[in-house]
């Protein structure tokens, strides 16, 4: 266990749906693994895919964006315009060098407790395949600059 | 030549505009040109080395622009897919404008390039355009032209690059990104970058970090690329502008790519046309979702 | 002993390998990656990489002693205290070889300001690093200016060593005490001479036919005209972007930032900044002083042609024409100067 990786996963997830169903996994005492932290919105439409990439910065080796399934917005419309978002972004994102794998996207409803902890352990096994995400660019010095002595 | 001058002279001892926003020569190629009066008519050209989008400047937050009045613009095809962008997106009224549109054969890349326009100085961009002549337009000028014909070949080096590994095309990325110093050329010459307060100024979170160091400018390029999604229209001022020489357009060209495979949309010159962000299907693919 | 030495071409590459040999970084204009014939200077691992000829590089030689970013301490949180680390402000010693006259002044002029109301300390370490071999100017092109503010392409102001390329080598001047050290390093390879030969042609009749002005005179006509139809009218065509501050060798303006490396932990960092953008003014009230691009484009003019010559005793610029090259919208500092030296005259007449 302790030689294990363990991956440290960010989930930016909607209020009504997922967050209510991550709570319902919890009360019903499933098993998942420990590496995700939530972060609630108030719906999928509302997370930006800057915070993917803020996770990123700020050290996170995989994320997940979840939220109502189509058709179960609270907002009627907030999970389709995210759908359209993530999809070009996720596009985008592998183009410029992130593994998609990275990146879990899913549609849990508030009755899904079950599925919740799915989407939990399976990404957890899937970044933890990958290793830590170190190649994330980091403020390295730049490279026409005089170094300093060390 | 004559045909654009008077055109643009008539306009203005008509007073159906205060100005007229052209190109003139200077001494280093074609450049943007005010003119306010009759009698400097005879100093607008147009010809292949006038590359610059001259939409970039009717954004309502140029105050200096917006103090000469109502305008008359020279525009492309590729201009007019811009100034469509804005009357879609509430910046501009199409009756506040005069549009001289322009027949266009491609143009260089760089104003001060050759006088001759060939298949090897052509710009990337307008290899394979097939729009000759703006359908939003208030007046056509000029020669009819034929299609640009050009070497340059921006899916195959999106297709090399696709072909990478994901940790080869992160370190290619951070490399080539490593060199952006934040001068903000792309967004500020961007005829779509016209937003108050850009995402990148924010400072309270600040959200993209402005240290130009590959961090912070990966957030940047990755977030400028992702904000014209279905919006850009693909006039390569954001390339030609930057100084450090990154290839931006092939951020552009790639996030068009996806929105035409995605969305069947390309970018066009008619402002009624929705654009796939900020719009939906309820059948929208979801395949990556689980 | 006299002060000029003569160094043949593979002498000169035998020099500069031993310097990477021993060590020291050395930086010179090399090719770009991606970027076909355009140049940049960068650290460099063999001589051959060096590239000595065509156009100066594209950014100036002022990221070698500062930095786009760069931080100034690194700050830690527990509880309640904050812990602070500060940056090292000695630096590994450096030789720019290959500088352009244009590079080297500026670095001279723009120590003025960095060691005026307090003493940089990153600036100055980074300066006290770095010998810098310049070399006459191989190639001038229609932005170049150089003569008109005081200098040339044989200048050879910031410079430890001068070179000027000659048949078969370089012939080298030793003007500073730094000099004289690293010549400690080549002297068994290279003799004594005595005149500058000036084996090239002068480019200073070419860059004079761009450009011919008296600074002095552009001063007194800027004091006189704060209020002038001349910066609303070339404002126009201004985008307000920061290319011509990012490739200047002598803008120096930089802004300073706060940023988490974590939780609990960040730097704070220098930024370069540019007085083009409108958030360069803005104040948190939401009032900008500088309110249009004309009164913003006016402040570059003036502060490198009227503040810092009544602060400092001299014009913010050598006249390289990086920002004329980098402009995407044709804003072009040859035509507007002359414009304002002909009204200049046109008035004193």
């Amino acid at each position: 266990m302790s030689d294990l990786f363990e991956p440290n996963i960010v989930a930016f997830v909607c209020n009504w749906c997922t967050y209510t169903g991550a709570d319902l996994a919890g009360t019903s005492r499933l098993t998942m693994a420990p590496n995700v932290r939530i972060i609630r919105l108030p719906c999928t439409g509302r997370i930006d895919t800057l915070f993917i990439l803020k996770a990123f910065e700020r050290g996170a080796d995989g994320v997940i964006v979840s939220g109502c399934h189509p058709a179960d917005c609270h907002y009627t419309a907030g999970n389709y315009h995210a759908r359209r978002r993530f999809a070009v972004f996720r596009e985008l994102m592998e183009f410029a060098g992130i593994d998609p794998q990275r990146v879990t996207f899913s549609w849990v409803s508030a009755s899904e407790g079950g599925k919740w902890a799915e989407v939990v352990n399976n990404a957890t096994e899937q970044v933890r395949r990958l290793g830590p995400f170190q190649k994330y660019p980091s403020p390295a010095a730049h490279a026409g600059e005089i170094a300093c002595k060390s | 030549m004559q045909e654009l001058r008077d055109l643009a002279k008539k306009l203005l001892l008509d007073k159906q505009v205060n100005a007229i926003l052209g190109y003139e020569w200077d001494r280093r190629g074609a450049r943007p040109a005010f003119i306010t009066e009759a009698g400097d008519c005879d100093r607008l050209v147009f010809d292949h080395r006038c590359v610059q989008n001259l939409a970039a400047y009717l954004s309502p937050r140029r105050a200096n622009i917006a103090q000469l009045g109502r305008l008359a613009v020279v525009i492309k095809a590729c201009d007019a897919r811009a100034v469509a962008g804005l009357i879609r997106e509430n910046q501009l009224k199409r009756e506040d404008l005069v549009l001289i549109g322009v027949r266009c054969g491609g143009v260089v890349v760089n104003p001060s390039d050759s006088e001759q326009l060939n298949a090897e100085n052509i710009a990337p961009r307008c290899v394979g355009c097939e729009q000759r002549e703006p359908t939003l337009a208030d007046h056509l000028v000029g020669e009819t032209q034929s299609a640009p014909v050009g070497k340059a070949n921006r899916d195959l080096r999106l297709s090399e690059i696709e072909k990478l590994n994901p940790e080869e095309r992160l370190s290619l990325w951070t490399s080539l990104l490593s060199q952006c110093t934040r001068c903000y050329a792309c967004r500020q010459v961007c005829p779509m970058c016209f937003c108050e307060r850009c995402i990148a100024d924010k400072t309270q979170p600040a959200w993209i970090e402005s240290s130009p160091h590959s961090r912070g400018n990966f957030s940047w390029h990755l977030t400028r690329a992702l904000h014209l999604a279905g919006r850009c229209v693909d006039c390569g001022e954001c390339e030609r502008a930057c100084p450090a020489g990154i290839p931006l357009g092939l951020l552009n060209h790639k996030v068009a790519r996806i929105v035409a495979s995605r969305y069947g949309y390309a970018v066009s010159d008619d402002p009624s046309r929705e654009t796939p962000i900020g719009s939906y299907r309820l059948d929208d693919e979801q395949e990556f979702i689980a | 002993m006299n002060n000029r030495r003569m160094l043949n071409k593979t002498d000169f590459e035998d020099f500069v390998d031993s310097l990477l040999r021993a060590g020291i970084t050395v930086i010179a204009p090399v090719r770009r990656e991606q970027g076909g014939e355009k140049v940049e200077y960068r650290p460099i691992h063999s001589p051959a990489e060096i590239v000595l000829s065509g156009q100066p590089p594209v950014r100036p030689l002022k990221e070698v002693v500062f930095p786009p970013t760069e931080p100034l301490f690194n700050w830690k949180q527990t509880k309640a205290s904050v812990q602070i680390e500060e940056v090292p402000t000695e630096f590994k010693e450096t030789v720019v070889v290959g500088a352009r006259p244009c590079d080297a002044a500026a670095l001279e002029i723009v120590d003025k300001v960095m060691g005026w109301d307090y003493r940089d300390e990153l600036w100055f370490g980074r300066r006290q690093a770095v010998t810098v071999l310049s070399l006459a100017c191989p190639q001038s092109d229609d932005s170049c200016f150089c003569t008109a503010v005081g200098l040339s392409p044989e200048s050879t102001r910031g410079a430890d060593w001068f070179m000027s390329s000659v048949d078969g080598g370089f012939e080298i001047e030793i003007l500073t005490p730094k000099g004289e050290k690293l010549l400690e390093r080549c002297k068994d390879r290279c003799r004594e001479t005595k005149g500058r030969t000036n084996a090239m042609p002068s480019l200073d009749a070419k860059v004079r036919a761009n450009l011919n002005i008296d600074p002095g005179k552009v001063r007194e006509w800027l004091e006189k005209h704060f209020d002038d139809p001349l910066w609303s009218d070339v404002a126009l065509r201004c985008h307000g972007c920061g290319a011509c501050a990012f490739v200047c060798p002598t803008c120096h303006c930089f802004d300073i930032v706060d940023e988490l490396d974590g939780i609990g932990r960040g730097q704070r960092r220098r930024n370069w900044d540019a007085c083009q953008p409108a958030l360069f003014t803005l104040h948190g009230s939401g009032h900008n002083p500088r309110k249009d691009q004309t009164a913003r484009f006016r402040q570059r003019i003036m502060h490198k042609f009227n503040i810092y010559p009544a602060r400092f005793g001299e014009v913010l610029c050598t006249g390289c024409g990086r920002c004329i090259r980098a402009c995407a919208a044709g804003m072009d500092l040859i035509s507007i100067l002359s414009e304002i030296d002909r009204k200049s005259a046109e008035e004193g007449a």
